[in-house]
């Protein structure tokens, strides 16, 4: 056990490490020339002259060869150091961190949601006698995964907040305002959640091991609960990680549609700027996220089902 | 005595305010109903939650000059005047009287005693001077503040409350100047730090309300003062501001403002246009407007680009531009076409109506005799290019993008290709500066002519790349008379040149249009169509 | 979703014996092919009107005149705002313009911003899968170590640095999508190119001599393409909505062009009085993406299965 949690340690710094390279090549190698783009973009751009510009170049370490800057900017990040974001001159570690606690609110949040309505909706339509029923729930995932996010989001504002009143249209006033960002956010995720979990339920629902409780009079219900969604539910856990990815990805577009402060919205302006540091950032920060969650489910995975440990070795390669 | 910038692109009116002569503000008439007038006793406390449309990326009041920035900032600072809106009128403020000597060269503040800045410090003649000195530091985005005070000899501390400042010639917009918020004062320690550093941490002022919280591009907090007992004598309210908080959130779409509104969401919004009008009216909402004075919307030509050179070309643009379709379809009720390159509501202003009509026939023989023939697209070529314009624009109104897109078609109807460039409001001024646009789209409110001079003079900042020509004598002319009538004339005559040579293109004129909540009321606007919340309250 | 294809496999790519069967010459099953995708169809209405949706899309990409006579560009300003009627089935817009007429002419740069980002994931995934799978070895190790890293960045943030390095435009956008997407693409394409290289036909092939270039061409790649082309269908629901996200956010073609993400975002200025502006062109996006899953839902699995 103790191996297997130190080479699943392992593994995920050596990710995080490869994401930094990947990102670093995506952004500080391939435009041409990030300081023009930063000399625009920055507060203090009124005269974009050759010195300044130099004097930037410098202070990015733009003049030094590409793998000199890069072990260095790796050193740095290692040490949790972005560099200031241009767009602001703050430092982009801090910048991140204020804005995380209300995107992990949003997305905390939809979390719960997607699972909870999600989840109820598979096993309410694995558990249904009736047919049109199943059908109907059935069609819903593949819809909640079709239709945009940020559409869903302005008929939500447009019904719930413009015409009845219910809900604020925008901001990041207390739970009223989390209400209709969390359920948008939750549509697409819940819909996931829901198709896997279903799949997997039907599965579970034709293994020996109910057949066996049906047969010894156990009540449909306690059945379909107690044995198949246990059962069905921890080859769901394993997709949670992608789910909080695209999650933390998705308060981009949620948070610009509900003019909500926090990482989304760090990430539209960031990119709108050019904002090369900070964009940086939140690419790493977000594999971060989905690197964590990961490990997280694989080291609590074999306490669940300690069968699992090898098995989750090979799943860990495929995450 | 006015020179009144107020902007809504951010560096254009940083690049040009310059000297004045001295002019009365009669502009700037008011319409819409005042919910300053309402029912019941004014009452203290409550919080005003504001939604404007965009963020300048800056809260030192010295350097912003967007005015959905500056409606919150402005609050941070206090000035040595105040202008009154009504009258044009300078009245004391931090300064209790002034002398101008008679040749408008020496200014000497006398200042009031007791006044303190929020982390303690007092203000004296030294913190002034402090604030003076440093201006013309302040770089790219602080040349607004700097531009009044160009041509400073030197700022001299006569006695701890007395000020003196000198100029090298006449400067008789200074007084005025010292009214806005360019020319806020500001702590010795907030003086003494970086611009960068001013724009991102903020700066401590002796205001009605202090800066809590600011996080960019979303929202900006600010507390009420305790202890204020130092504000304009154009205030009602004596003594610290009724409101206990003012929270300004940015929500860049239009509709989302406007719905916030009507939902009791926000108190009020900025920049209300023409579309969300009908579903504002009638609830508890009300709407308020203020006609701006200074250069009209419109678009500044580079008239170095080749095929811009051609004064017909040029010529062609003005004629195929339907000013009254882009005013009514676009812009707010009551809205005016451009009728000069100035607004009606500015000094000297002359009505060139009749050559500023809408004519496409006319652009395109224009055209035609400039040698742009039409291709098989529609599109004109000369010599296998195409008549191509690329418009940069920055976001920080709703109706840039629907006017442009307008403009857009319009111009596509007479054979010329239009696109569209969206800037960041930070990217502009260094656009302008560097000469590598065609058009930009932007206007520049201020309350005197003298703005024509250093808008298009081949003298000063000459953005716009215009030749030099006789209009830079009739604008060099009217900056050193002192004989109004004469001065009025010389201005007609730079209008005239400006627009029979379509070295800018007019559109319309800029009506700010706020929305807000019946429930609050006295939400002031000041001289130059910008806010005053110190007498604002919510009942 | 991906993952559920590597599952199925086995399923999807029966015919290992197709290539010797293709061979023979002109393929007599192919009429009855026909008549049975046409029973297969029809016996599924909602896969037949999903079919519907999609062939109207890409006729209205392709000539979107025969859909709309409205210009798309110009409107009548003095008839801005109004609502859905019989002249203008989705409205107008804030200058006059027709939306129905906007929408169908915007399919055709959302639709080929798509094209773009699922050919560029397919070619580049494809090519990496291929490599790593039929190379082996320490190359596989490589490239799919390589893979790993991409998915554990989300995708939009990955297509967002992309953005953030090439800038604004259809066409950039279509590629930040694209490789957003290259992973998913490499797994399949190496888990199928592996299966079928241990195919015993391909076995023999190879140890009869002949080239590697010609097993890879005649047996390999011809038969490992099933689950990448159904692979191809999923993503491009996905890049649909991958790019109007983009476009919304203010990352596509600059105005007045209507791609469907700007539409919307365009919209939002006046949520308050034209609901329409957003509400209809997302229901556009929504068919279609709701149309093309439909299809590869039908080509991943029920296809293969009804055999």
């Amino acid at each position: 056990m103790r191996r297997y949690v130190i080479k699943r340690l392992a593994q995920a710094v050596g990710v995080l490490w490869a994401a930094y390279t990947v990102s670093f090549l995506v952004l500080d190698y391939l435009p041409g020339d990030p300081v023009t783009a930063m000399a625009g973009a920055g507060m203090d751009s009124g005269q974009v002259d050759p010195k300044q510009i130099a004097a930037l170049r410098h202070e990015y370490g733009f003049d030094k060869p590409v793998v000199v800057q890069y072990a260095e900017y790796l050193g740095r990040a290692a040490r949790g150091d972005f560099g200031d974001a241009v767009s602001t001159g703050r430092p982009v570690t801090s910048t991140l961190a204020d804005a995380l606690p209300q995107t992990l609110q949003l997305t905390g949040a939809a979390l719960l949601l997607a699972v909870v309505l999600g989840g109820g909706l598979a096993v309410l339509a694995t558990y249904t006698a009736q047919r049109w029923l199943r059908q109907l729930l059935l069609s819903l995932p593949p819809l909640g995964v079709s239709v945009p996010t940020f559409w869903v989001g302005l008929l939500l504002v447009e019904t719930f907040s413009f015409r009845l009143h219910w809900f604020p249209a925008f901001g990041n006033d207390g739970p009223k305002g989390l209400v209709l960002p969390a359920l948008t956010l939750a549509v697409p995720t819940g819909a996931q959640v829901a198709q896997v979990l279903a799949k997997s339920l039907l599965t579970a629902l034709d293994q020996a091991y109910v057949e066996t409780a049906r047969a010894k009079g156990a009540d449909r219900w306690r059945v379909h609960l107690r044995h198949a969604l246990r059962n069905a539910s921890l080859p769901a856990l394993t997709v949670v990680g992608l789910l909080v990815g695209q999650l933390i990805a998705g308060s981009v577009v949620v948070e610009t549609v509900f003019s909500r402060d926090g990482l989304g919205r760090v990430t539209a302006a960031a990119v709108t700027a050019q904002d090369i540091p900070l964009v940086q950032g939140v690419v790493v920060f977000g594999a971060l996220i989905f690197v964590t969650t990961n490990l997280v489910i694989d080291l609590v995975y074999p306490l669940l089902d300690p069968r699992v440990v090898v098995a989750s070795d090979r799943r860990a390669a495929l995450a | 005595m006015t020179a009144l910038p107020d902007v809504r692109s951010t560096p254009w009116a940083a690049l040009t305010a310059l000297v004045t002569t001295s002019v009365l503000l009669t502009a700037c008439g008011s319409s819409g109903t005042d919910p300053g007038s309402g029912t019941g006793q004014p009452r203290s406390g409550g919080t005003l939650t504001f939604a404007v449309g965009s963020d300048a990326g800056c809260v030192d009041p010295q350097q912003v000059a967007s005015n959905e920035t500056i409606y919150s900032v402005r609050q941070i600072v206090d000035s040595l005047t105040d202008q009154d809106p009504k009258t044009g009128k300078i009245v004391p403020w931090l300064a209790k009287s002034w002398d101008v000597s008679s040749d408008a060269t020496t200014f000497t503040f006398r200042l009031r005693s007791g006044v303190t800045f929020s982390d303690g410090s007092k203000l004296t003649a030294q913190v002034v001077k402090d604030n003076f000195d440093a201006v013309p530091r302040l770089g790219a985005l602080g040349t607004l503040a700097e531009g009044y005070l160009s041509g400073v000899k030197s700022t001299t501390v006569v006695d701890p409350l007395t000020v003196k400042v000198t100029f090298k010639q006449p400067n008789a917009q200074f007084l005025q100047a010292t009214s806005t918020h360019s020319l806020g004062i500001e702590s010795s320690a907030s003086v003494k730090k970086t611009p960068q550093q001013k724009c991102s941490d903020g700066v401590t002022g002796s205001g009605p309300f202090v800066l809590k919280q600011y996080v960019q591009n979303q929202s900006l907090t600010l507390a009420k003062r305790t202890g204020y007992a130092w504000g304009s004598s154009l205030w009602t309210k004596q003594g610290e501001a009724y409101l206990d908080k003012l929270v300004f959130k940015v929500v860049p779409e239009a509709g989302v403002r406007a719905g916030s509104l009507q939902s009791g969401q926000v108190d009020a919004i900025s920049s209300v246009g023409r579309a969300n009008e009908a579903a504002l009216k009638g609830g508890q909402v009300t709407l308020q407007r203020r006609a701006n004075p200074g250069i009209v919307f419109g678009l500044g030509l580079n008239n170095s680009r080749p095929a811009l050179k051609d004064a017909r070309v040029r010529q062609a643009i003005l004629y195929a531009i339907d000013r009254k379709q882009v005013a009514d379809t676009v812009f707010p009720t009551g809205t005016q076409p451009a009728t000069s390159v100035l607004a009606h509501t500015t000094p000297d202003y002359t009505s060139l109506a009749p050559d500023l009509t809408s004519d496409a026939a006319r652009a395109k023989s224009l055209l035609e005799a400039a040698g742009w023939k039409p291709g098989s697209d529609g599109i004109r070529t000369k010599d296998g290019k195409k008549l191509g314009l690329t418009i940069d624009w920055v976001p920080n109104a709703a109706t840039n993008q629907p006017a442009l897109e307008l403009i857009q078609q319009q111009l596509k109807a007479v054979g010329i290709q239009v696109s569209l460039r969206q800037l960041q409001i930070t990217q502009l001024a260094p656009t302008l500066q560097s000469g590598d646009y065609d058009a930009a789209w932007g206007n520049i409110t201020r309350a005197d002519p003298d703005i024509l001079r250093s808008s298009f003079s081949t003298k000063l900042a000459n953005l716009y790349r215009l030749p030099t020509s006789s209009l830079d004598t009739a604008l060099a002319a009217q900056a050193a008379t002192t004989d109004t009538a004469k001065r009025k004339q010389l201005i007609a005559q730079a209008q005239r040149l400006i627009v029979h040579n379509a070295y800018y293109v007019p559109v319309v004129e800029l009506q700010t249009q706020l929305g807000v909540s019946k429930r609050v009321h006295a939400l002031n606007f000041d001289a130059s169509s910008r806010l005053q919340l110190h007498d604002t309250w919510i009942g | 979703m991906s993952q559920s294809l590597v599952d199925d496999p086995a399923e999807a790519a029966p015919g290992l014996e197709r290539p010797v069967e293709a061979s023979r010459g002109p393929d007599p099953g192919r009429r009855v092919d026909v008549r049975r995708l046409l029973r297969f169809v029809v016996r599924r209405p909602g896969l037949l009107l999903s079919v519907v949706v999609l062939v109207l899309v890409v006729l209205a990409s392709f000539r979107p005149g025969l859909f709309a006579s409205q210009d798309p560009l110009r409107g009548v300003p003095s008839q801005n705002f109004r609502g859905p009627s019989g002249s203008h089935w989705f409205g107008t817009d804030e200058l006059g313009r027709d939306v129905f007429s906007r929408v169908v002419h915007g399919a055709q740069l959302s639709l080929k911003a798509t094209l773009i980002a699922v050919l560029v994931a397919f070619v580049v995934g494809g090519l990496l899968g291929v490599v790593a799978g039929f190379v082996g070895r320490w190359v596989d190790d490589v490239l799919m170590r390589f893979v790993d890293v991409l998915l554990a960045i989300p995708a939009l943030f990955m297509s967002l640095a992309l953005v953030t390095a090439l800038g604004y435009g259809t066409v950039k956008v279509a590629v930040a999508v694209g490789i957003a997407s290259v992973a998913a693409f490499a797994r399949v394409a190496r888990a199928e190119v592996l299966r079928v290289r241990q195919a015993v036909f391909v076995e023999a092939s190879r140890a009869s001599g002949a080239r590697w270039y010609s097993v890879l061409g005649r047996h390999v790649l011809p038969n490992a393409a099933g689950p990448v082309i159904v692979l191809a269908t999923l993503d491009f629901g996905s890049s649909i909505l991958a790019v109007s996200a983009l476009s919304f956010l203010g990352y596509g073609a600059p105005p007045p062009a209507p791609e469907w993400g700007t539409l919307i975002s365009d919209g939002r200025n006046y949520l308050a009085n034209a609901w329409w502006l957003t509400a209809l062109p997302g229901l556009a996006i929504a068919a279609t993406v709701l149309a093309t899953n439909r299809i590869a839902r039908a080509l991943d699995g029920e296809w293969s299965r009804q055999r």
